[in-house]
């Protein structure tokens, strides 16, 4: 074979070998991920077990709270409500964040980053392929937690127009927690160990954003740090939607969802450049399977 | 070179073998040195386990006092829960360290590579068990620091309470040991022993009242009685009556805790080692000390 019809050979793009769509690869990521979850049965069993307990446990704290401080920061008189909607989406935002630097980290352990990276996907695709199914199954959990906990006496409300808003805030309160995901997806690939920015995001946020109790509770020294991050503006609009009821006009709500917008505009396009950066550089020094 | 020189040469006097100390000192420092090479991952929990001590600190501000007085547990909830969050850490990290490392060493290939050498495997597990609980007796110490010193969370601190708490926490160590020991002899052999320490160690959480006073668990009798077949439990509540009650291990409430700590201890004791040996034993009779 000649030189020239080598090259022809190697350009020819072959008829049956159609590029997959965005959807079909992030269906692909999606099917794989559950497959894999799927054989660790008993984790699954675990999981369903955590939930049941962190709502119980909430339960019995509930009564020994007294609900004064929850009443002067308006979201109701009842602890339980208060305690396990902010318990279960702070822990649904988080587990699905961390899944992505998590999941980084495995495919760099398993060798399988560099052949998913040089076949015909790009990585905003990998990125979007590796969170759907975390999400998804975080997604589970959450409805779980909040059924379960409407059993044993959170009171949600069944204003159609409050749960439309709070399901509006929850995709803002993950698109915001992307921006989290990313940059500590961009640290794994880059440093290959450790997962600062999602850890102090995790803790401060538990500390300062108010999941376990009003903010009004925290010294006026501490309580600007919550205004930092976008989990204090999604629980106060969430619990303000389903526990008092109140939609995207009421004028908290709305400032809520302006507050989150904004933090989306201006991080999400940082984050992803700071991932695009990370990933060029260890496709220069060739570290991108290594770990 | 002959036969017979061969033979000498097997035949030579080997290397003296270590005291059975310094195998476990030896076991208990590599180890050390391995974990301090993690030093982002030594800083990250103990800052985690710091962090929730503030947050539920913040969050016992909520907390009715008079709820806790009258259960025996003083008024004080950052107390409460300070005693209840550092002791169940501390347990876990021990509980889960056994059966983690030896995971690790098989998933590594160096449990063989151990057990041909002279050291003892007795030595080998029991140095594995004192270095988990000298990292778990750091992270406990870094957090009662925190709760003390800044946070000013108060104990009651006295010759009474302090002696009560040593001696609860030695039957606390020892009675929950045996179910280190069982998982370590069941990840072993099924290789997949991590979800039951895990299972076990969130049960022991939410049953033992680490976040409330367990009184609350009896309007659900059957889940009473699941709590009280944990030591932990028993552990916590002695420890919680002497340290933010008051109370001195003569009292009745902690002597029946300490009682009942020892039973366990005689009777889970020699089940754990047993199970420990039957795991050893059953590797090296399959040949699966380097499978998993």
């Amino acid at each position: 074979m000649k030189t020239q019809e080598l090259v022809r050979f190697l350009k020819e793009t072959p008829s049956s070998a159609k590029e997959a769509s965005i959807l079909e690869k992030v269906v692909a990521f999606v099917t794989r991920d559950f497959k894999t979850w799927w054989t660790y049965k008993l984790w699954v069993m675990i999981d369903v077990l955590g939930t049941l307990t962190f709502v119980a446990s909430y339960y019995f704290v509930s009564k020994i709270v007294s609900p004064a401080s929850l009443i002067e920061a308006g979201y109701g008189s009842d602890y339980l409500t208060f305690a396990v909607i902010g318990v279960a989406f702070q822990q649904y935002v988080f587990s699905s964040v961390s899944t992505l630097s998590e999941s980084i980290r495995s495919e760099q352990w398993d060798g399988t980053m560099e052949t998913i990276l040089s076949s015909k996907t790009s990585f905003r695709v990998f990125l979007l392929g590796e969170s759907v199914f975390r999400f998804i199954v975080g997604s589970y959990f959450l409805i779980a937690a909040l059924l379960l906990g409407m059993a044993i006496g959170v009171k949600i409300t069944t204003n159609p127009g409050a749960l439309l808003s709070a399901a509006l805030i929850t995709v803002l309160l993950v698109a915001s927690h992307m921006v989290v995901g990313i940059l500590g997806a961009a640290i794994i690939l880059k440093v290959k160990q450790g997962d600062p920015i999602v850890w102090a995001f995790s803790w401060l946020t538990q500390l300062f954003s108010g999941v376990l109790y009003p903010l009004n509770l925290l010294p006026a020294q501490l309580s600007w740090i919550g205004a930092i991050f976008p989990l204090t503006y999604s629980l106060d609009g969430i619990r303000r939607c389903l526990t008092v009821g109140a939609t995207i006009f009421s004028p908290a709500v709305a400032e809520d969802i302006l507050k989150l917008t904004i933090f989306i505009v201006v991080s999400l396009p940082i984050a992803l450049k700071a991932f695009k950066r990370a990933y060029d550089s260890t496709r220069i020094d060739g570290s991108l399977g290594q770990y | 070179m002959s036969a017979q020189s061969i033979l000498e040469l097997f035949r030579e006097e080997a290397p003296k073998i270590e005291s059975t100390s310094r195998q476990i000192y030896a076991v208990v420092w590599a180890n050390l040195k391995i974990l301090f090479s993690y030093k982002y991952w030594v800083l990250t929990d103990f800052l985690s386990t710091a962090a929730s001590i503030v947050m539920y600190f913040f969050m016992g501000l909520q907390v009715d006092p008079t709820q806790l007085a009258r259960r025996g547990y003083g008024e004080n909830y950052a107390a409460f829960a300070l005693v209840g969050i550092s002791t169940s850490q501390y347990l876990w990290i021990c509980l889960s360290r056994l059966s983690h490392s030896i995971q690790h060493d098989i998933r590594g290939g160096t449990l063989e590579t151990v057990a041909v050498t002279q050291i003892r495997m007795g030595a080998y597990f029991l140095g594995q068990t004192i270095r988990g609980y000298l990292v778990s007796l750091f992270f406990l110490a870094g957090t009662l620091s925190i709760g003390l010193f800044v946070l000013r969370i108060s104990l009651q601190i006295n010759f009474y309470t302090v002696s009560a708490a040593f001696v609860t926490f030695l039957l606390m160590i020892i009675s929950n040991q045996a179910i280190g020991f069982i998982t370590a002899g069941i990840v072993m052999v099924h290789k997949r022993g991590d979800p039951v320490t895990f299972m076990l160690a969130g049960l022991n959480e939410f049953l033992s009242g680490v976040l409330y006073p367990l009184e609350l668990l009896k309007q659900f009798p059957l889940l009473y009685a699941v709590a009280r077949m944990f030591p932990y439990t028993y552990a916590l509540d002695a420890l919680r009556r002497s340290l933010t009650g008051g109370a001195s291990m003569f009292s009745a409430e902690v002597f029946y805790d300490l009682t009942i700590l020892v039973i366990f201890s005689v009777v889970l004791l020699p089940v754990g080692l047993k199970v420990l040996q039957w795991g050893y034993n059953t590797i090296r009779r399959n040949g699966t000390m380097a499978t998993y």
